[in-house]
């Protein structure tokens, strides 16, 4: 292990296109992803960091609170203090699935009909409103439209906290199963055919039944006027799977050392392998596999030691011994995590810092740790 | 908090890695214990992974509908298809044809394309198990205990009747809705319950989740405090280690910093909000052990003591 070798996050946040953070909620995946957005703003290079639901402190540092319309650069006072300098630059941007989807129709319909027509259609309108799934499909859209751009550098994704955050891989061929299969068709006026009429009949029914024929109208058609975005969207979809899988981009599973995160990291950590995406390694937050500290011991106490300082030592020695035991776990977990990784992935800890850790100077004291922290696992 | 043993429904919220589902699992064991027919439920996440709530009680994963989990817990998932298969039996009256329905496949693939069906089918079926009645019409389940998904899928759900009604009006699904709503807005019945950690930031945001279930109308039940240090510190002590640490780098001074800031912690939220606030101490046990510790500490907040009965 040479001192001169680079980190590996490091190595990343320096000459990487993508970088994708996943894992499960409340492991820091936001914090960490900001910190090496620093990291690599600080080596000169120009990011993008893209959150889905950031706490609301780390909003405010990143001056994104008030939901901004377009990417924000981290004011001059803040870039300062983290350290960065030109070329260098950050910015960061707050996901809004309802203005991504809103882009997305501007950017693919064929005329302003169809804009109009969807933008004023209810089950559009409902659509952006609700959450499933949109959320994934307004960060793929976002993050390939901020590397076509070619503003950036380096765009770096937060994934949402959920199992499905992966789930914009499969975007096309979820979409491609409605569309393709004709089946949508069967919904419009004008079906052809025995089976198609008669199909259509049993769907018209159903759904006016259920919905109010109203509504069911309505659902028709925003599928027609949809449709007719279908073919531009898939390609755009089939070209950044494309690029996901390329050396450029990176996926990054961030976790904490709890057993149920640990669950959900090997959960993506398949996933990821099974998409054939470059899986770049594990990032084990909140840990104390550095930690290297002393035991408090009795006779570090002063000749005349206060009652007060005897009994609070006692509890201090009854602490330490948790912590101790913590320490050792999380270097176990550590070493699994980066066998886990295989010989082309790394695993590295960070550790637990300050709670309420959105500050600028802490997420420049984690983009320090990034750069520095060593190889491990092996 | 003795009242959530009382409600129809209890919904377990809060960030992700609070500990909301070991909370929800201790819950179930305590209703259990007290005489309760309690469901558990969570949301399914649309895969065949394992679930942690499952595996609090010793299996891989929860049952497709309600099906004993331990003795006297009954376990289900929450499922978007389970739902509108049951809706459209409602609607349709006759089970043939809603089967017919779905399974015709463009009529399935359109209904689980459409994202807010998804929640809406996930709704039925909850409302499904509100509305089922075990002998002489009392509820088949007492107490639904629902571990809730992340904050911002949460409110979605609990935002769910308000927005849907505004775009259908009347219907079957108009119809369904409010009677959802019967449930979900009456403090009698329904609660919401905000696991937190004792740290700043976990109080913050659940102060927040507080007030976004205030706007859509879902009762707040109380809060559960979990991970509590159990080594504190009195001032005259908090003041010897603060003379005590500079130059030293010691173990234990995490704990010592953890134990200030959760006195904090909870300070704020008593001050903060009136809901009751119940406090769990970290458990290191993982597994059905670590629901059975759990519960051994919440059923003295939960249940009166024999003595006071």
């Amino acid at each position: 292990m040479s001192p001169h070798r680079p980190s590996p996050l490091g190595e990343l946040v320096q000459h990487k296109r993508a970088i994708i953070c996943c894992g499960a909620g409340g492991v820091g995946k936001t914090t960490t992803s900001a910190s090496l957005a620093v990291a690599a703003a600080r080596l000169g290079r120009k990011v993008l960091v893209l959150t889905i639901d950031p706490s609301k402190r780390l909003a405010e540092t990143l001056g994104v609170a008030s939901n901004p319309p377009e990417p924000i650069a981290l004011s001059a006072e803040r870039l300062r203090a983290a350290g960065i300098q030109p070329p260098g630059s950050l910015h960061a941007w707050m996901l809004d699935p309802k203005r991504v989807s809103d882009d997305t129709v501007h950017r693919f319909a064929k005329d302003e009909g169809v804009v109009q027509s969807l933008l004023g259609n209810r089950v559009y309108q409902q659509a952006t409103q609700m959450v499933s799934g949109l959320h994934e499909y307004a960060a793929v859209k976002a993050l390939h439209k901020f590397i076509t751009d070619g503003v950036y550098d380096l765009v770096i994704l937060d994934t949402p906290p959920s199992r499905n955050a992966l789930d914009f891989l499969d975007a096309p061929n979820r979409f491609s199963a409605f569309f393709d299969s004709g089946v949508f068709k069967l919904f419009m006026p004008g079906a052809t055919g025995l089976i198609g009429r008669t199909a259509g009949k049993l769907i018209n029914k159903v759904l006016g039944t259920v919905f109010g024929q109203d509504f069911a109208d309505e659902m028709s058609a925003f599928l027609a006027s949809f449709s007719s975005l279908f073919g531009a969207m898939n390609a755009d979809f089939k070209q950044i799977q494309a690029f996901l899988a390329t050396d450029a981009a990176a996926f990054l599973l961030v976790t904490s050392p709890s057993e149920a995160a640990l669950a959900e990291a090997h959960f993506f950590h398949d996933k990821i392998l099974t998409l054939g995406l470059p899986f770049a390694g594990f990032v084990l937050n909140r840990s104390a596999a550095r930690t290297e500290k002393e035991f408090p011991l009795t006779s570090m106490l002063p000749a005349d030691a206060s009652p007060a300082l005897s009994s609070a030592m006692e509890k201090l020695k009854w602490l330490a011994r948790t912590e101790h035991l913590r320490a050792t776990r999380d270097r176990g977990i550590l070493a699994d995590l980066g066998l886990r990784g295989g010989a082309s992935a790394f695993a590295v800890p960070l550790p637990e810092l300050a709670t309420g850790a959105s500050d600028v100077a802490t997420l420049s004291t984690i983009a320090d740790l990034i750069i520095q922290e060593r190889r491990s696992g092996r | 908090m003795q009242d959530l043993l009382r409600k129809r429904v209890a919904l377990i919220t809060g960030k992700g890695g609070v500990g909301r589902t070991s909370v929800t699992a201790a819950l179930a064991l305590v209703a259990q214990r007290a005489g309760k027919r309690v469901l558990v439920a969570e949301v399914w996440d649309g895969t065949d992974g394992a679930s942690p709530l499952a595996q609090l009680f010793g299996v891989p994963r929860l049952p497709r509908t309600a099906a004993a989990l331990a003795p006297g817990i009954l376990g289900t998932q929450l499922r978007p298809d389970v739902g509108v298969e049951l809706f459209l039996g409602q609607v349709l009256r006759i089970a043939r044809v809603a089967r017919a329905a779905l399974d015709f496949d463009p009529l399935r693939r359109m209904f689980m394309a459409v994202p807010s069906l998804r929640e809406l089918g996930i709704f039925f079926h909850l409302l499904s198990y509100l509305r089922a009645s075990h002998e002489r019409g009392e509820p088949a389940h007492q107490l639904i205990l629902l571990d809730m998904p992340a904050t911002g899928h949460t409110l979605a759900l609990t935002g769910l009747p308000e927005v849907v009604l505004r775009l259908i009006q009347r219907g079957p699904i108009a119809e369904a809705l409010r009677e959802g709503q019967s449930y979900m807005n009456s403090p009698e019945k329904t609660g919401a319950y905000v696991v937190t950690l004792p740290e700043e930031l976990p109080v913050s945001e659940s102060l927040e989740l507080l007030e976004g279930l205030q706007r859509t109308s879902v009762p707040s039940g109380g809060l559960f405090v979990n991970r509590m240090p159990t080594t504190t510190f009195s001032p005259d002590e908090v003041a010897a280690v603060h003379a005590f640490l500079p130059g030293r780098s010691l173990f234990g001074t995490d704990g010592f910093h953890r134990a200030q800031e959760a006195q904090r912690a909870v300070q704020r939220l008593a001050k903060s909000t009136s809901l009751p606030l119940v406090e769990l101490p970290t458990v290191e046990s993982t597994g059905p052990a670590l629901a059975q510790e759990l519960a051994e500490r919440l059923q003295a907040a939960l249940v009166p003591a024999e003595g006071a009965r």
